[in-house]
């Protein structure tokens, strides 16, 4: 429980920071909505389907509304939501090690299963938080933008399986960032590894998307599964969310077998 | 009655450097325990294995009679541990590292008690620990490593970056735990500090335990009696008992522990053809090189 404490001080500002971030970028790009809506539909096929399809745009005409306009920009919030979450994961036990303070935490009473289950239920906390909240505000600005024949019961309804969609695909990021912070004696990776595992994996969904033979990619895809732009349309697809969780699960039992057994940097 | 600590054929391999080997030594309750050796002679590594920070690679540790690390928990809430490289959490402000401390040990703030160690080592409460000096850094280490009224104090090189007054405040104060009977475990370079303090001393080089002292019971009559000139009176010397610890051209060592007016009768005869002598009480550092130079090494 001090450890948890701890861990949410710790992070408490860098949390508020990227809500912030996300809230204004989500506002600012919304607010160009009702002057673009208009002229969206004469763009029809102003781009290859292929190309459209990479961008998650099914037609130029979904994005004269709010669902179809919010699905397309809120893709970039979500790889970045996926890098907020890849991060806290990966930044937790090894920063530890890296700063030296795990020289303090472990001469402690604390067990290393403790550091972990701590850790992990305060990135969860953070996380979900972040998640929460930025997908509240989000709600609220389509609310505020959304055009007048859009009605405001279907977008809450969207937004509620969206929230669930969103949140798994930060858990798996979260998850794996912990496994890979258990492997790790340093945090000076911690960054570049997190952007390489969520762009990798957004790029696989594209290409499994685009490419029928590689149609499995995107089991592999957590942002794919989780798109607004899908989720809006097709509503949570069972299995992907199965092949989330099944990540989520090994990547947790790999990170508690490998840290419980490593030698801590000193 | 258990041992404190209690280290059995312990060795720690990191590819194929042996930075402890076979290493065993047992501490018990009370004892003021100086763990020395050169830089890179595996003290550090020994105290991180008794930590559990690393597993050894064979043999076992027990601390309080539990094996680790499966006893972690129970032992660490009797444990205060002062690391060599002081990195708590930068951000955090000294009052609130103590709180942590407290709060990990599931012990009530005794404020009396804080604030008399905080005034002792002039600690700085309102700061941050990341704008504190190193000896500053150094002086938190010690009072959270006390607060919870551990059974073990574990110390790695405590005085560095300390200034003097701070240093001699340390010690009293460890020698005062040692007397309501907490066991200290050492590791120092300075060997005058743990000839001073320490009740028993264990050498360590390249890995390897090479020897363990009990320094109530060192004999403090060896003399060590060293002689300048260039013509050394070997055999005069070996006459009267005394024994070559070492020589070079034109000085040499003895170790002498007979009579000692027979000593200084034939320095007397003796001093006509040297250019210098010296005669000293044999202190740790003597004892420490000869050790060494007995086992073909180098300080």
């Amino acid at each position: 429980m001090t450890l948890f404490r701890l861990e949410c001080k710790t992070h408490t500002k860098s949390l508020l920071i990227w809500m912030i971030v996300v809230t204004l970028l989500t506002f600012g790009m919304m607010a160009i909505f009702p002057s673009m809506k208009e002229s969206m539909g004469e763009f029809k096929n102003a781009m290859p389907q292929e190309l459209m399809e990479a961008f998650n745009i099914s037609d130029m005409a979904a994005l004269s509304t709010v669902g179809g306009y919010f699905g397309y920009i809120f893709q970039y919030i979500m790889i970045a939501t996926g890098i907020f979450a890849a991060m806290l994961g990966t930044n937790s036990l090894a920063r530890e090690e890296a700063e030296g303070t795990i020289e303090y935490l472990y001469a402690q009473p604390i067990s290393r299963t403790s550091i972990i289950v701590s850790k992990m239920l305060s990135s969860l906390l953070l996380y979900t938080l972040y998640w929460i909240i930025s997908v509240c505000v989000s709600l609220l600005i389509c609310l505020i933008f959304k055009e007048s024949s859009a009605s405001a019961s279907d977008l809450v309804t969207n937004f509620s399986l969206f929230a669930l969609a969103g949140w798994v695909m930060g858990l798996t990021f979260l998850s794996v960032g912990f496994l890979l912070s258990s492997m790790l004696s340093s945090n000076k990776s911690a960054t570049s590894l997190s952007l390489g595992l969520v762009f990798l994996t957004y790029i696989l969904g594209i290409v499994g998307k685009l490419q029928h033979d590689f149609r499995f990619l995107t089991y592999f895809s957590p942002i794919e599964a989780a798109l607004p732009s899908k989720v809006f349309q097709d509503g949570i697809e069972g299995k992907y969310m199965l092949t989330d969780w099944l990540i989520i699960l090994i990547a947790c039992c790999l990170t508690f077998w490998i840290y419980r057994r490593k030698d801590l940097k000193v | 009655m258990l041992p404190v600590i209690e280290l059995n054929h312990i060795s720690k391999y990191f590819g194929k450097f042996a930075a402890v080997k076979d290493l065993s030594l047992t501490v018990e309750k009370g004892e003021f325990f100086g763990f020395i050796g050169p830089n890179g002679a595996g003290k550090s590594t020994t105290m991180n294995m008794i930590l559990s920070f690393i597993k050894q690679d064979g043999g076992t540790v027990k601390l309080f009679g539990q094996e680790m690390p499966a006893g972690n928990v129970a032992v660490k809430k009797r444990i205060g541990y002062v690391p060599s490289d002081v990195r708590f959490y930068p951000q955090l402000r000294v009052q609130d590292l103590i709180r942590y401390t407290m709060d990990f040990h599931q012990v009530k703030e005794n404020k009396k008690e804080v604030d008399e160690l905080c005034e002792l080592f002039q600690v700085d409460r309102k700061k941050k620990f990341g704008d504190l000096s190193l000896g500053n850094k150094k002086k938190v280490a010690i009072v959270c490593a006390m607060i919870h009224q551990p059974e073990l104090l574990i110390l790695d090189e405590p005085t560095n970056g300390l200034d003097p007054l701070m240093h001699a405040r340390l010690f009293r104060l460890m020698k005062e735990k040692q007397e309501q009977g907490v066991t200290i475990f050492l590791s120092s370079h300075n060997l005058k500090e743990v000839e001073d303090y320490c009740s028993k001393i264990a050498f360590i080089k390249n890995g390897q335990l090479i020897g363990v002292e009990d320094l109530t019971k060192m004999n403090k009559k060896v003399k060590v009696v060293t002689l300048k000139g260039r013509n050394l009176p070997v055999e005069q010397m070996e006459a009267i008992g005394a024994k070559s610890i070492t020589q070079n051209e034109d000085e040499i060592r003895f170790l002498y522990e007979k009579d000692l007016v027979q000593l200084f009768t034939t320095l007397k005869e003796l001093s006509n053809e040297l250019d210098d002598i010296t005669v000293s009480n044999r202190d740790l550092e003597e004892q420490f090189m000869s050790m060494y130079e007995n086992k073909g090494g180098e300080w």
